[in-house]
């Protein structure tokens, strides 16, 4: 399957009186791994809910694109993933059931979800927890599942929002490790962090400030235009590049 | 362990309020909820059970029947109402579409001409306990007033009434009280399991998760309506069970439409509490709902406790809109009176287009995304 982009123009989004982002506009292609990065409030996650077509913009607009041109969201949402930032999972269901469930929704074939599943369990080192319930996993195995869940029907959009908030460094390693893997196929890749170190982890950066896009580019080069040692720096100084 | 202290007591009670005064709903609940109830309820409730539909049976046709009509008219207690032709008085009172009967026999208006005193009956719906207590009661009453019209001031009796009740021969409280509690009992399950189903995926946030896979709105209240339904379903087996063998409650009609009435009636509550979910989104909001909605109407406006008949009209219109209202009398003429689909086509159709309705409109009212 040729990959989707994605090119979000002037999207603007009120919740009442608060307008929480105000008229951003970016591109995402496909075989990239894209950071969102901003601080807590900065409009990631309701620029990754608009995204999933789970928030209608107030303004502005969301152009999908497929190889032969645009395409609707009810073409890309066949391959759309979403792992939403806060806890989403079922406690009381086990990592098993959790892929039972999901299978089911997305009509794998047998055979597909069989080789798909061990394929994530492996990778994520989950296998030895398949019967464990996702309540008592332990904060980074829980988003690994989350993960796996979103990855179950291999993709062609993944969007995940904080995926690895909240999560240990070294958790954070793998679950980079495994965005790594992923990225080399034809999958369009949109992960926010609030965590700036992870940015230069990214193929391409949107940086986010109080709904606004300070800048869109590759990692160093936008250090460079903005004469900044890291993220941080330019967070702080909330210098425009 | 420190002693009590006020001023910490009072950082908490000053939070609380804080709390209460930030929730717009739980401040509604407290102080408009009283208020409510209490008009609401005030109104419909009506110990005095009126407009009672008497089917008479008049074979004979002469002055004395017409008069002892017109006395039971008068009363304001009875609407006496010719019998169908085809059911009879007393497959009108199978059907409910009657709660009492009068058989009165060829020469009653003479015999009681002649000074004498004519047999006549009275048949009671005994399988609505207290309603029908309530209008054996007023036939003393109207005794009293046929003596003074058709015998005149010094007379004797102008006739003796044999009063029966059938259905429920001794009016064995039970016997009314089980099958109307297991109406509502179910129903209140039914309404608070589903009540919370959806507004836990809220809560809990997998419904995000949920609505950005392919899953339809229809898959997933069939999803949640028919685990809870079999659920419920099997607590209907256990009320069955112990009306049966612990209070002997008897069962005349067909256990098939028994299945059919609570299958309908169990779709309808199960569809209200979706319905609440959906609008309500959070747990311990959708419990307030379920309970105010589910359970005091089921109480006080579906028969159960108060007859449908003596409400003012407003509130017996409103009473059309409950489940447990038709289902209440589906199941006390299953099991009492032994009716058929035929003679309960009124509660069956009721229940069905009441299931269709809550569940169309849980539908629509399910979103499809977060916006608030």
């Amino acid at each position: 399957m040729d990959g989707f982009s994605i090119r979000t123009e002037g999207l603007k989004k009120d919740f009442g009186p608060v307008r929480a982002l105000k008229g951003v506009s970016f591109d995402l292609s496909a075989g990239l791994l894209h950071g969102l990065i901003g601080s807590d409030g900065a409009g990631k996650t309701t620029t990754m809910r608009l995204l999933a077509g789970l928030l209608r913009p107030t303004e502005g607009s969301i152009v999908y694109s497929g190889a032969g041109g645009p395409v609707s969201f009810t073409e890309v949402r066949r391959g759309l993933a979403y792992m939403p930032q806060q806890p989403s999972l079922y406690p009381d269901l086990s990592v098993e059931e959790h892929l039972e469930f999901f299978r089911e929704l997305y009509r794998l074939e047998p055979e597909d979800y069989a080789r798909r599943s061990r394929e994530l369990l492996d990778i994520t080192r989950l296998e030895q927890f398949r019967g464990r319930r996702a309540g008592l996993l332990s904060g980074g195995m829980y988003k690994k599942l989350g993960l796996i869940c979103a990855l179950l029907r291999s993709p062609s959009v993944l969007l995940l929002d904080e995926p690895t908030n909240g999560v240990d460094p070294i958790s954070r390693r793998e679950f980079w490790g495994l965005l790594y893997g992923l990225a080399a196929g034809k999958i369009l890749i949109l992960v926010s962090t609030s965590y700036m170190d992870e940015a230069e982890r990214c193929a391409r950066v949107h940086l986010l400030e109080s709904g606004r896009l300070l800048a869109s580019g590759e990692p160093r080069s936008l250090l460079k235009a903005a004469g900044a040692a890291s993220f941080e720096d330019i967070f702080i100084k909330k210098a425009v590049v | 362990m420190t002693s009590f202290s006020p001023h910490r007591a009072f950082a908490v009670a000053r939070k609380e309020v804080m709390h209460i005064l930030r929730d717009p709903f739980t401040l509604a609940l407290a102080l408009g909820l009283p208020v409510m109830l209490v008009t609401f309820f005030g109104y419909a409730i009506d110990f005095e059970v009126k407009d009672i539909r008497l089917a008479v049976y008049d074979r004979d046709g002469g002055p004395a029947a017409r008069r002892l009509k017109e006395i039971f008219s008068a009363s304001g207690y009875f609407r006496p109402v010719e019998p169908e032709a085809a059911a009879g008085p007393i497959g009108m009172l199978d059907s409910g579409r009657a709660s009492a009967a009068l058989f009165l026999e060829p020469g009653f208006s003479r015999t009681i001409k002649g000074g004498g005193e004519a047999p006549a009956q009275f048949v009671l719906d005994g399988s609505d306990n207290s309603k029908a207590a309530a209008v054996a009661g007023y036939l003393p009453g109207i005794a009293g007033a046929a003596r003074l019209r058709l015998s005149g001031p010094g007379g004797g009796e102008p006739f003796y009434a044999e009063t029966r009740f059938l259905y429920n021969h001794e009016l064995n409280s039970r016997w009314f009280t089980v099958p109307g509690l297991s109406a509502i009992i179910i129903g209140l399950l039914a309404i608070l399991l589903t009540a919370l189903t959806v507004a836990r995926e809220w809560e809990n946030g997998s419904m995000e998760l949920l609505l950005s896979t392919p899953v339809r709105p229809l898959e997933i209240m069939a999803g949640k309506l028919v685990p809870y339904g079999v659920l419920v379903l099997a607590g209907v087996v256990f009320v069955y069970l112990s009306s049966r063998l612990v209070f002997g409650v008897p069962f005349e009609g067909g256990h098939l439409l028994y299945l059919a009435a609570c299958v309908l009636f169990i779709t309808a509550a199960l569809s209200q509490g979706l319905l609440i979910s959906v609008l309500a989104r959070q747990q311990q909001v959708a419990m307030q709902f379920a309970l105010i909605t589910g359970l005091l109407p089921s109480m006080l406006l579906s028969g159960f406790i108060f007859p449908v008949e003596s409400m003012p009209r407003f509130f017996r219109a409103l009473t059309m809109l409950l489940a447990p209202r038709w289902f209440m009398a589906a199941v006390r003429g299953i099991t009492l009176k032994g009716a058929d689909l035929s003679e309960l086509s009124e509660p069956f159709l009721a229940l069905g287009l009441l299931a269709a309705g809550m569940l169309a409109l849980a539908l629509k009212k399910f979103k499809t995304d977060l916006e608030p």
